[in-house]
């Protein structure tokens, strides 16, 4: 059964159809990228899953129960985590304590007012953690706007994974990031997801940081489907190519 | 903790070192301060601006006074009572407010305390209208006490009450729940995003500042034994945020020292000069433009980098 | 025939309040609609409008004195308030400021006026030409109220002509929609925006003016008005002059209705709207959750 699946996504602004019909169906394990040109939808299409937007139609399913227009929050708490194109972190706090925020939402007792040493003790084990895989321990005390942007966009990661998700949603992470910072991220990233069966839905311009990670290919244009399958067959597809370099024919 | 017991240990031998007429301005003093705090959960943990707590305040006192005259309950129970009954009105007020953000939050607040005030006219048979409620007793109990009917007994029962109200609020905003409120304000859609529900984290924030609130309200109708409308007009709370921001929001502390602050300094300068609260407005308004942190956000900070010097 | 000249007299008397609120409501949409400020002060304006007018009137006995003079005087006191002040704290990362800094500029203006003009309400008068009473259907009502439907007309008419004719109303449109580009252009946004804040005070001044023959000039008028002009810019929608004028319209009609029929409530009533109005939209001003 698919970890995540979407069936005939539909969003509008205003007059403009922003995401028409999209459908696609991610495994538990595989690392799907969702490319496709500037205004393709790409980004609407994460809003929809998480949530953020609403779909004027269409389903969400996540491990076989629908999602569809829950609060933001809750799907959060059902186990996907996502970054954001525009990185956001808290900025003022430690990266430590972005991060063992990000660990402290999977935790019951966070509501606790009294006795919280032990919630703040888990919390901090799995943040060091994720920080570790990220390497960014030698930077945890950190203030978080003080971190250079490739460190706050792998901050951002390292508190996805510190929600220990089953769905990892990862919008345009080496965005803005310098040639030697995206070969680090890449690297980081290719580390961490060999082990393990987290998924990944990637949203990603650079076409080498794709062909690097990902085991499957998504393709949108203008809002739908129309290429999907693993990167060689993508690669060739000759739609894909009009879509990309406007080739007649 | 050490400090925090010299504050307790000082405040302790307060009421044998100064006048009794100092007293009484002491004691107004810690009851804003409590006040002044208790905002501070909403305005400098969560920031949600609230331009209606004084509808806190006026629950609080309305509440106990009435208790304390008609059932002549214990003090000390129609304290815990009125601050119950805060509580309880505080859920639906926090539910509809937090629907909405900045403006719409503080407005509705305002709205809310707005209506306070408003009721009270309405229902003057009940709560003396325009006079108020006089003649507020002090009842002793439960087990026959009655320290708290005197002078000095009165200033330990809020000493305590300030002390405690401390110490629970900087438990809470040290806690797991209070990190959440640092993410809340740091970054609310990315808190969200991390599942965290922030709606029921903000109403619990208001309800707990409300019940700090009504307890600082409370403690004033025993004290000044009577409860007047102004406890609800939107310059009570445009007062108590005014010392929040001037002591330095987020800080607990910061807000009881602007109330201490404040109190003090109107009442030498209300004897001496009618511009009191237009100085009062003015000096709020360069902390906003100059100095946003406040005296004890500033004092904080002049530590930190003393610190990182040496 | 008795219902409707009685519903007639009823609807224009919704008019002339809609007129007022029309004049403060205005301002505080455009304000907000260019810098994104909230001035919770406007209320005071319109209560220092009312003053000023009284001054004004009793110096020269004039009321149209009154109507000329306080727009100007509180319009350039607004000015530099907004060129002193407000403009430290655009652009600050945490958002508030603006709402402490206008709510301390409520409570300060509060305070001037108590010292300068006493605590008494004080009566201005409409002048002469405009006591007395029309007959419709029937019923009399006041020629005051004509007036001030009529000034409401005009002045929405004049505004209206303004931002779309004009070239300082295009710049007011440009600006509230990209400052950035218009300032790439050579435009200078800081005169801009002082000279909307001084028109947003001048306007809520005006409308105090009016104001005061119906309801004196005292303490506390501006607390109402300004629950009263948020609940119409949330309704006409943030930075949005045709919102402000549907708004006054629906809220004037709103108020003289409940009035009539919940007068036990009248003090509460706004309150009760707002609180209507924000449950069916939180978002308020912008229409979605910030």
């Amino acid at each position: 059964m698919p970890l995540l699946e979407c069936r005939g996504l539909v969003r509008r602004f205003g007059a403009l159809v922003a995401v028409d019909g999209v459908s696609l169906a991610i495994e538990p394990g595989e690392i799907r990228a969702v490319i496709g040109p500037n205004g393709a939808g790409k980004s609407t299409v994460f809003n929809l899953i998480t949530s953020t937007l609403k779909p004027h139609a269409g389903e969400v399913f996540f491990a076989g129960e629908e999602i569809t227009g829950l609060p933001v929050h809750r799907v959060a708490q059902m186990g996907i985590a996502r970054t954001f194109q525009r990185c956001h972190v808290f900025p003022a706090l430690s990266a430590r304590e972005n991060v063992r925020i990000a660990a402290q939402a999977r935790d019951v007792r966070r509501w606790r007012f009294f006795g919280g040493r032990t919630v703040v003790a888990a919390s901090l084990a799995v943040a060091d953690e994720a920080l570790e895989q990220l390497r960014l321990t030698r930077h945890a005390g950190m203030r978080a706007d003080m971190l250079s942007h490739g460190d706050q966009r792998l901050l951002e990661v390292a508190m996805a994974l510190a929600q220990k998700p089953r769905l990892l949603m990862l919008d345009e992470p080496t965005q803005g990031l310098s040639i030697e910072e995206t070969d680090r991220a890449v690297q980081t990233l290719r580390g961490m997801l060999k082990k393990g069966d987290l998924s990944v839905l990637l949203v990603e311009h650079d076409m080498e940081v794709v062909f690097k990670l990902a085991d499957s290919i998504t393709v949108l244009h203008r809002g739908r489907v129309i290429a999907d399958g693993a990167p060689d067959v993508v690669k060739t597809n000759v739609e894909v190519r009009r879509a990309y370099l406007g080739e007649s024919g | 903790m050490i400090r925090f017991g010299i504050v307790a240990i000082v405040g302790a031998l307060v009421p044998f070192a100064v006048p009794q007429y100092a007293l009484t301005v002491i004691v107004a003093a810690l009851i804003f301060g409590l006040f002044a705090m208790s905002l501070d959960l909403m305005v400098g943990y969560c920031r949600l601006f609230s331009f209606g707590h004084a509808a806190a305040y006026g629950l609080g006192a309305y509440s106990a006074g009435l208790i304390l005259i008609h059932w002549k309950l214990p003090l000390l129970i129609g304290i815990a009572l009125a601050v119950g009954i805060t509580v309880l009105v505080a859920i639906p007020i926090a539910w509809i407010c937090t629907r909405s953000t900045g403006v719409s939050f503080a407005m509705l607040t305002l709205a809310f305390a707005q209506l306070g005030y408003a009721m009270l006219f309405r229902f003057r048979d009940f709560t003396g209208g325009s006079d108020g409620i006089a003649g507020i007793p002090r009842p002793p109990g439960p087990f026959g006490m009655d320290w708290f009917q005197a002078r000095n007994g009165y200033y330990f029962l809020v000493l305590g009450c300030l002390l405690g109200s401390y110490l629970l609020c900087r438990a809470i905003v040290r806690s797991p729940f209070g990190a959440v409120l640092a993410g809340i304000r740091e970054n609310e859609a990315k808190t969200v995003a991390l599942g965290y529900n922030t709606r029921a984290y903000k109403i619990t924030t208001v309800v707990l500042s409300y019940g700090f609130g009504g307890l600082a309200g409370a403690l004033y109708a025993g004290f000044a034994g009577y409860a007047s409308p102004e406890l609800f007009f939107w310059l009570t709370s445009g007062h108590v945020l005014v010392m929040v921001v001037v002591g330095g929001a987020g800080t607990l502390v910061g807000p009881i020292l602007g109330a201490v602050f404040f109190v003090f300094l109107e009442h030498q300068l209300s004897q001496v000069t009618d511009l009191w609260p237009l100085a009062f407005g003015a000096i709020f308004m360069a902390f906003v433009l100059l100095a946003p942190q406040g005296i004890w956000g500033f004092l904080a900070r002049v530590r930190k980098d003393s610190n990182a010097a040496a | 025939m008795d219902f409707v000249s009685f519903a007639l007299t009823q609807c224009l008397s919704a008019l002339s309040q809609a007129a007022i609120l029309f004049f403060v409501a205005c301002g505080l949409t455009l304000i907000f609609g260019i810098m994104r400020v909230v001035n919770f002060a406007h209320g005071v304006i319109f209560m220092l409008g009312a003053y000023v007018g009284y001054t004004a009137a009793r110096i020269s006995g004039s009321f149209i004195a009154a109507l000329i003079v306080a727009p100007i005087v509180v319009g350039i006191a607004g000015i530099a308030f907004e060129r002193l002040l407000l403009r430290h704290i655009y652009g600050r990362r945490e958002g508030g400021s603006d709402l402490l800094l206008t709510f301390g500029l409520a409570v300060v203006l509060s305070e001037l006026i108590r010292l300068a003009w006493g605590a008494q309400p004080l009566s201005l008068p409409a002048p002469e030409p405009l006591l007395g009473a029309l007959f419709i259907l029937g019923q009399p009502f006041p020629v005051y109220r004509v007036f001030l439907i009529a000034l409401g007309v005009v002045a929405g008419i004049g505004v209206w002509q303004f931002l779309e004719r004009t070239r300082a109303g295009l710049l007011i449109r440009a600006v509230s929609q990209n400052p950035e580009m218009v300032h790439a252009l050579g435009v200078d946004v800081g005169l801009v925006r002082s000279g909307v804040f001084g028109l947003g005070c001048a306007m809520a001044a005006l409308g105090g003016v009016l104001a005061a023959p119906l309801l004196t000039a005292f303490l506390g008028m501006g607390t109402n008005i300004v629950i009263d002009a948020f609940v119409i810019v949330i309704i006409g929608g943030m930075g949005s002059f045709l919102g402000s004028v549907i708004g006054s319209v629906l809220v004037a009609f709103v108020q003289v209705i409940g009035t009539y029929y919940f007068a036990e409530l009248a003090l509460a009533f706004m309150y009760l709207l707002m609180l209507a109005v924000l449950i069916v939209r939180p978002g308020g001003l912008l229409g979605k959750e910030e």
